[in-house]
């Protein structure tokens, strides 16, 4: 990338909103920075006191983690209950969303509401019943019983916000495509579709990292068959104790996949969301 | 039978009936304009029409066929909106093919009716750009493209000119006009510019409060409008209109005692400015308006009733003159108490 001469000098205010825009962000990204640094030392390193700024960098932490559990497995756990639950859940969002933004009626507001007052509760709160319905149709450790949950516990989150996507579709286009001699699904297809693409992208996106970064119920209703990556890194904070160093090269291990993904979609998720700024 | 026929039509929103029961036939050919004032349903006539608001009682009959019922997409009609409605995400040549593409039409069929169409309103330089690289003016003629290339039973346009500037509205006006002689299409035009209805329309429909009040040709309702809304609504500046009680020497105009309550109407043409003394009234200049072509002047009487008329001529009137008017008894309009109009002289 070139860029043109350096801006003129910053004026005071802008320095000040600058140097506090590094800060928030150093805050943010330190424990994630920890997480990579703690990932390549020793055990020993790792809680060294003061904490060590200059070592010599060690991966065993990664072929002890892979050594003592698959992590293949529970990848290719988390990557199918994420990736399926996703599709599903945007499947069975974009139809209620298109319903209630284009055809609105006196209790859309009311039914948006109840839909997302089921995440107000506790996750806890349903564990119990959750648990025996799992237990007594035999999907306790599946991965279809994951995949039902990520799925569910999204579902509102994806319906609300296809529906300010939607929303910001002028109405009219549509009914030009119906003018024009499109069926419904032509209607969706060829009109709809392109123009919301950046909205299910990035709806779809961040129901995925939630799937993938799900905990409570991977950790509560499945265990060595469709343990997710979740379950793996909590392994390592167990009755033998804490493993710091190997915790974290666990967790960067989980995490990887899904900010390469997000760092490659990143670019298309931009273009998508400024895709339909024509009027 | 009529080549477009509404019967009876009716439409509610709940307790509000937007639509009241209208019957209009409409020929073929002909250029039809619906005009009234915001909130009068003269575009949710023309989306009932277009189907995209369902009709609840009555029947829509076109060609001979009853399409009260059939979607949108299966009737055959173009419409034009007023924000345009352009696909944002298609070139300006899809724009205008995407209804023949849908209806399955030949590759070479589609490119020949696209040209032509871009070639009738010079939008072929613009052909590959998408919406918004375009301006207001040239997304308008692209959604009046859209609705060229199919040559449809019937062409509606809500208010299509409403987003333009002053200057563009009029040439658009004219290019319609022109478009519409060429091509002979029927048309249903929406507006609520009565210089618009006026110069475009066969035939005008002004509507109020979900009724038709009247249906004429221009100049009819020019000249005989059915009653005072009409006679106020077109026509710019309007109709003076005044209790006939206030001005009782309007009676010998009409050569007989007027009734009470009744309301005489009198366009600011007909009225002439008088040294004072002479002419029907007399008054006072509250305001003078000098457009050049015409002088607008704007006279209180001794009742306090403001009249306007409009003058050819450039004379050296002053606000607070005392002046007279002159009234062309010919040309004046009688209302009853109701609003209806019960004599025109002319």
């Amino acid at each position: 990338m070139t860029h043109a001469a350096p801006p003129p000098r910053m004026s005071a205010p802008l320095l000040a909103r600058t140097i506090a825009a590094w800060l928030v962000t150093l805050v943010i990204f330190f424990p994630l920075g920890w997480l990579v640094a703690t990932a390549f030392k020793t055990e020993l390193q790792a809680i060294s006191v003061p904490p060590l700024f200059v070592w010599k960098p060690t991966l065993e932490n990664f072929a002890e983690v892979q050594d003592r559990s698959n992590y293949l497995l529970f990848a290719a756990n988390s990557l199918i209950t994420s990736v399926v639950s996703t599709l599903l859940g945007l499947a069975l969002a974009a139809p209620a969303a298109y319903s209630m933004a284009f055809f609105r009626g006196s209790r859309t507001r009311g039914v948006l509401m109840w839909m997302l007052s089921t995440k107000m509760m506790p996750a806890v709160g349903a564990l119990v019943p959750i648990y025996v319905l799992a237990q007594t149709t035999g999907l306790l450790d599946t991965r279809l019983l994951l995949t039902i949950i990520f799925t569910l516990s999204n579902l509102p989150i994806m319906v609300w916000m296809l529906y300010s996507h939607f929303k910001d579709i002028p109405h009219e286009i549509l009914e030009a495509a119906r003018m024009d001699g499109a069926s419904l699904w032509q209607e969706f297809r060829r009109v709809l579709l392109p123009l919301v693409l950046g909205g299910l992208a990035s709806t779809g996106l961040l129901c995925l990292v939630l799937a993938w970064n799900e905990a409570f119920w991977s950790l509560n209703l499945t265990s060595a068959k469709a343990g997710t990556l979740a379950g793996l890194i909590a392994s390592y904070s167990s009755p033998e104790g804490l493993f710091w160093a190997k915790l974290s090269a666990a967790s960067l291990l989980a995490i990887a996949p899904i900010v390469v993904i997000g760092w490659f979609s990143q670019k298309q998720l931009v273009q998508g969301l400024t895709f339909g700024a024509v009027k | 039978m009529a080549f477009l026929e509404l019967k009876g039509v009716e439409k509610n929103y709940g307790a509000l009936r937007a639509i009241k029961g209208i019957d209009l036939a409409v020929e073929k050919r002909e250029f039809v304009v619906f005009v009234g004032p915001s909130g009068c349903g003269k575009s949710t006539l023309l989306r009932m029409i277009a189907g995209l608001e369902s009709v609840d009682r009555g029947s829509v009959q076109l060609d001979g066929r009853d399409i009260t019922h059939v979607p949108s997409s299966k009737r055959d009609l173009a419409m034009v909106f007023q924000s345009y409605a352009l696909y944002p995400h298609m070139s300006v040549a899809e724009n205008m093919s995407f209804a023949l593409k849908l209806a399955g039409a030949a590759p070479a069929l589609i490119k020949e009716k696209v040209a032509n169409a871009a070639r009738i309103l010079s939008l072929e330089p613009y052909l590959h750009r998408t919406p918004k690289e375009l301006s207001g003016g040239q997304r308008q003629r692209v959604a009046i493209g859209r609705a060229i290339v199919r040559s449809p039973k019937v062409f509606l346009f809500d208010e299509p000119l409403s987003n333009l500037d002053a200057a563009l509205r009029v040439q658009t006006r004219i290019e319609l006009a022109k478009l519409h002689r060429d091509l002979g299409a029927t048309t249903i035009y929406v507006t609520h510019d009565q210089v618009e209805a006026m110069t475009l329309a066969d035939r005008v429909v002004v509507l109020r409060d979900g009724i038709v009040e009247q249906v004429g040709t221009p100049l009819e309702l020019y000249d005989k409008p059915a009653n005072q809304f009409v006679a106020q609504f077109i026509g710019t500046p309007k109709m003076n209109v005044v209790a006939a009680a206030e001005l009782p020497q309007l009676g010998e105009l009409f050569g007989a005692p007027v009734p009470t309550g009744a309301f005489v109407g009198m366009r600011p043409e007909n009225l002439t400015v008088q040294p004072a003394g002479k002419g029907h009234v007399q008054g006072r200049i509250d305001l003078v308006e000098s457009l050049g072509a015409e002088t607008l002047v704007y006279v209180r009487t001794d009742k306090g009733t403001q009249l306007v008329a409009r003058q050819n001529t450039r004379a050296a009137w002053h606000v607070g003159d005392q002046v007279g008017l002159e009234m062309d008894r010919a040309s004046a309009h009688l209302f009853d108490a109701q609003g209806r109009l019960t004599a025109a002289q002319s």
